[in-house]
């Protein structure tokens, strides 16, 4: 038996033996398990429809004629294919860089804050827009944007400009998108961080204090270090996510004046798929979307784990 | 003992995921002798509850031998396509069902649906009264039947509507061609037509709204498009029929459109609200001229608020304006159709038949006054004409519970008879103005002005999802300035569009509209 076998058997053993042991801690992990086996596994066998002409249950899955690639190669041959991977990515890169810089920041000044009652009034305004749907956050975004009689055009308004329609406009519409995300966001995104921040030895800091390390160097040298693999791995996790650019965001804030710069993959699935009725289609993308993901994934892991030491896997 | 315990706990987590695998079992029915019929409607009032279970209809029908199971579609016609559409994918369509044309034409292409040609006969009194031949070709693929269209809607039911009030203000004359419309349009918005001293009105309202034959920027422009001779998708006309933005008059209207836009005398928010954002602002005053329906302009309801706001103010229907060769038009009049479907499933589970009884129990006396007014006595008491009026309080069909009692008024109501038009839209005072007013009058008035003949025009083919988009993504950037509107950027759109298969749209339309006969 080589060395590498009798490893491999040790570990199965001492799995054994330590499930056998805590039978009742790992019991805990069925319930997840069994999810992800009923809603992210079992529908996996669905996915085929992408290489058929399905109509409908009716008719069967396994019965629809196959098509080949016809529905992917419709897809990627679209009018709009490449300004739908142009405008998906430039919302998830947007945010990646919006968001998650300020993630950070709130989580670190939530955490130096030294006044309790200040800290929890900051920490549950920030997470309160999470809350809301983007229902509700359209009608808040069009009384604050609306060029007719939007505070923010008000005030442009006020002070002498030409009001912007932020909603209509090419130019402004993104970062309409990107911000309101961020604001919307921010403080949830906040809390892994926090959690994190949470976990650093205290000694670390009165150990810096007496060496006469100030504010800022205390963030520098050890804050942020102690919190590396964790931005590390929601960076992995987002960049596994590159093509989710936020479906329930654009829908409702999106119309046909800003299509050139707000159709992104989901909305134009929704359109062709959902209300068009062209399910193999709506497939075919969002299987095109879940590999380049997961491609991505694996190669932003594999270039974290060589240049930084931090990886998910 | 630990044995035990483990069995009992995988038991319990086997209890709790077992309704994933139970989902959608619809062939699971009690042994009652009853015919089952799932049924999904298009609620009265989506804003009140669902039909209640102790709707006494249930019952008749549990007499008839039908166990009825009623669910409201959602409010949206996008939502409800989606819902149907989904439905139709994982084949959970419910037996009878409301659908939109353009969902029904890809059910009835994927055999989803049940062939109906013969089951009108099971419903003389209903077929009598909306089943004509027009309505029977909406629903017609290759001489066959694959639905029931019904009215949904009164015909030319909008108007193009005017704050006279403004106009008094101001001493101007209700315009008559489209520059004097435009110089009205300036007046309301630089002119303060309502006095208060700021400069916070615009001259026209409107928002997006499409529909099969209306296409973008949709319904609610209707009046300046006719104007141009383009209102509605399609030229229907035997000798200019096509697609009416192929027509050289449809850039003139762009041209139109521009120069409100630009000029800033239409509310700017225009692009961005939805419905109710838009019914809001003309009842908060914001502009004096829209394309607007009669009931939601003038029923009692929904005219108290601009009546609190404005008891002065005055919303009076007038003709659209003369456009430059001398047409007008408020807009295509269509008969306003919707299909109601059969599915395949539920005729091959023998439940057509029992179908047709409960669909022809509603047009028949009982089922007719239960739907459309609920119990006499209780929900409505006839008056001296023999028009249902409310009962007083919230168990009148008016009332907010009342209204959850007819909630399946449209599948009863054939839109144009006069005792179902003087119960809905009743002489009424305004609590804040005193004035006398009624929706009834200000639908004559409507159906009084003119519009474009259009039969057919909301059954002609739709156009695929990239093109549409192309369509609406690019009047909508001539409309913000995104691109220039010059005679050759126009042109460069229209090529590009015909590339997306706009040309071959157009064969399709006039090979269709020969077909059935709705060339004029």
């Amino acid at each position: 038996m080589d060395g590498k076998n009798l490893r491999d058997k040790n570990y199965w053993g001492k799995l054994k033996k330590d499930v056998a042991r805590q039978k009742w801690i790992y019991m805990l992990i069925v319930l997840p398990l069994v999810y992800y086996f009923i809603f992210k596994y079992i529908p996996l066998w669905n996915a085929q429809i992408a290489f058929r002409n399905f109509k409908s249950v009716r008719y069967g899955i396994t019965t629809s004629p196959w098509v080949g690639m016809e529905n992917f190669y419709e897809f990627v041959t679209s009018h709009y294919f490449w300004s739908l991977i142009r405008n998906t990515l430039m919302y998830s890169v947007g945010k990646i860089i919006v968001s998650l810089p300020l993630s950070i920041i709130l989580a670190i000044a939530i955490y130096e804050c030294r006044h309790g009652a200040l800290r929890k009034v900051v920490q549950t305004l920030a997470y309160l827009p999470h809350f809301l749907s983007w229902v509700i956050m359209y009608g808040i975004l069009l009384s604050l944007f609306a060029p007719g009689d939007g505070i923010i055009n008000d005030l442009i308004k006020f002070f002498g400009g030409q009001p912007i329609d932020f909603l209509t406009n090419a130019k402004a519409f993104p970062w309409l998108v990107i911000f309101s995300d961020a604001w919307k966001e921010m403080g949830w995104s906040a809390i892994i961080f926090i959690a994190a921040l949470m976990g650093i030895d205290v000694s670390l800091f009165e150990a810096a204090m007496v060496e006469g390390a100030n504010s800022w160097q205390r963030v520098k040298y050890i804050t942020f270090p102690a919190i590396k693999p964790v931005i590390v791995t929601v960076l992995l996790l987002k960049i596994g996510t590159i093509f989710e650019a936020g479906f329930n965001q654009i829908f409702m804030l999106y119309s046909p004046a800003v299509y050139s710069v707000g159709d992104i993959i989901d909305t134009w699935v929704y359109r062709q798929g959902l209300l068009e009725g062209q399910f193999g289609l709506a497939t075919a993308a969002g299987l095109f979307k879940g590999l380049i993901g997961m491609l991505l994934l694996f190669l932003s892991n594999y270039l974290s784990k060589k240049y930084t030491e931090s990886s998910l896997f | 003992m630990k044995t035990r315990t483990t069995l009992i706990i995988l038991l319990a987590l086997l209890t709790a995921i077992s309704p994933v695998f139970a989902g959608g079992s619809k062939e699971a029915k009690a042994d009652d002798g009853l015919t089952h019929i799932e049924m999904w409607y298009n609620a009265t009032q989506t804003e009140v509850g669902p039909l209640p279970n102790d709707w006494v209809g249930y019952d008749i029908l549990r007499d008839m031998g039908i166990e009825l199971d009623a669910s409201s579609l959602p409010s949206s016609t996008t939502d409800q396509d989606m819902k149907v559409q989904a439905a139709a994918a994982a084949n959970e369509l419910p037996d009878f069902f409301v659908a939109n044309r353009e969902v029904w034409v890809r059910l009835a292409n994927n055999g989803m649906l049940a062939d109906v040609t013969d089951l009108y006969e099971l419903m003389p009194e209903r077929t009598a009264i909306m089943f004509d031949q027009d309505a029977i070709n909406f629903t017609t693929i290759d001489g066959r039947s694959y639905g029931f269209a019904t009215p949904s809607i009164i015909t030319m039911n909008e108007g193009l509507v005017i704050r006279k009030d403004w106009l008094d203000n101001l001493g101007l004359e209700v315009p008559t061609t489209l520059d004097e419309l435009f110089d009205v349009m300036y007046a309301f918005t630089y002119n303060d037509p309502d006095g208060n001293g700021r400069n916070d009105t615009w001259g026209y309202g409107a928002f997006i709204e499409e529909t099969i034959y209306e296409s973008y920027p949709g319904r609610r422009f209707e009046p300046l498009m006719g104007a141009f001779g383009v209102d509605g998708t399609w030229d229907m006309s035997k000798d200019s029929f096509g697609l009416q933005i192929h027509k050289p008059e449809f850039y003139d209207y762009m041209v139109f459109m521009k120069k409100i836009i630009d000029a800033g005398v239409i509310d700017p928010n225009w692009m961005a609200y939805k419905k109710d954002d838009f019914r809001a602002a003309w009842k908060q005053g914001k502009f004096g001229i829209m394309r607007e329906q009669n009931a939601a302009l003038h029923a009692q309801n929904n005219y108290a608020p601009f009546d609190a706001n404005f008891p002065e103010g005055e919303w009076i229907v007038i003709e659209p304006p003369y456009g430059p060769t001398g047409l007008r038009s408020v807009g295509p009049a269509v008969r306003g159709l919707r299909i109601w479907c059969i599915s395949a499933d539920a005729a091959d589970a023998g439940k057509a038949e029992k179908i047709c009884e409960l669909f022809e129990w509603m047009a028949h006396d009982e089922g007719y006054f239960l739907c459309g007014w609920g119990q006499e006595g209780i929900n409505y008491v006839l008056d001296e004409n023999g028009i249902p009026v409310s009962t007083e309080g919230d168990i009148g069909f008016e009332g907010p519970i009342g209204q959850t009692y007819i909630q399946l008024r449209s599948m009863a109501f054939n839109y144009t008879s006069e005792t179902e038009l003087l119960s809905r839209y009743p002489v009424y005072t305004c609590e804040n103005s005193g004035k006398e007013m009624s929706a009834l009058w200000t639908l004559r008035d409507m159906q009084s002005k003119t519009w474009t003949p259009a039969n057919g025009m909301d059954s002609m083919p739709i156009p695929g999802n990239d093109l549409k988009t192309y369509y609406q993504q690019g009047l909508a950037e001539f409309f913000t300035g995104a691109r220039e509107l010059t005679p050759e950027n126009w042109q460069a759109f229209i090529d590009q569009l015909d590339k997306l298969g706009a040309t071959a749209w157009e064969q399709e339309g006039y090979d269709y509209a020969v077909a059935n006969s709705y060339l004029v």
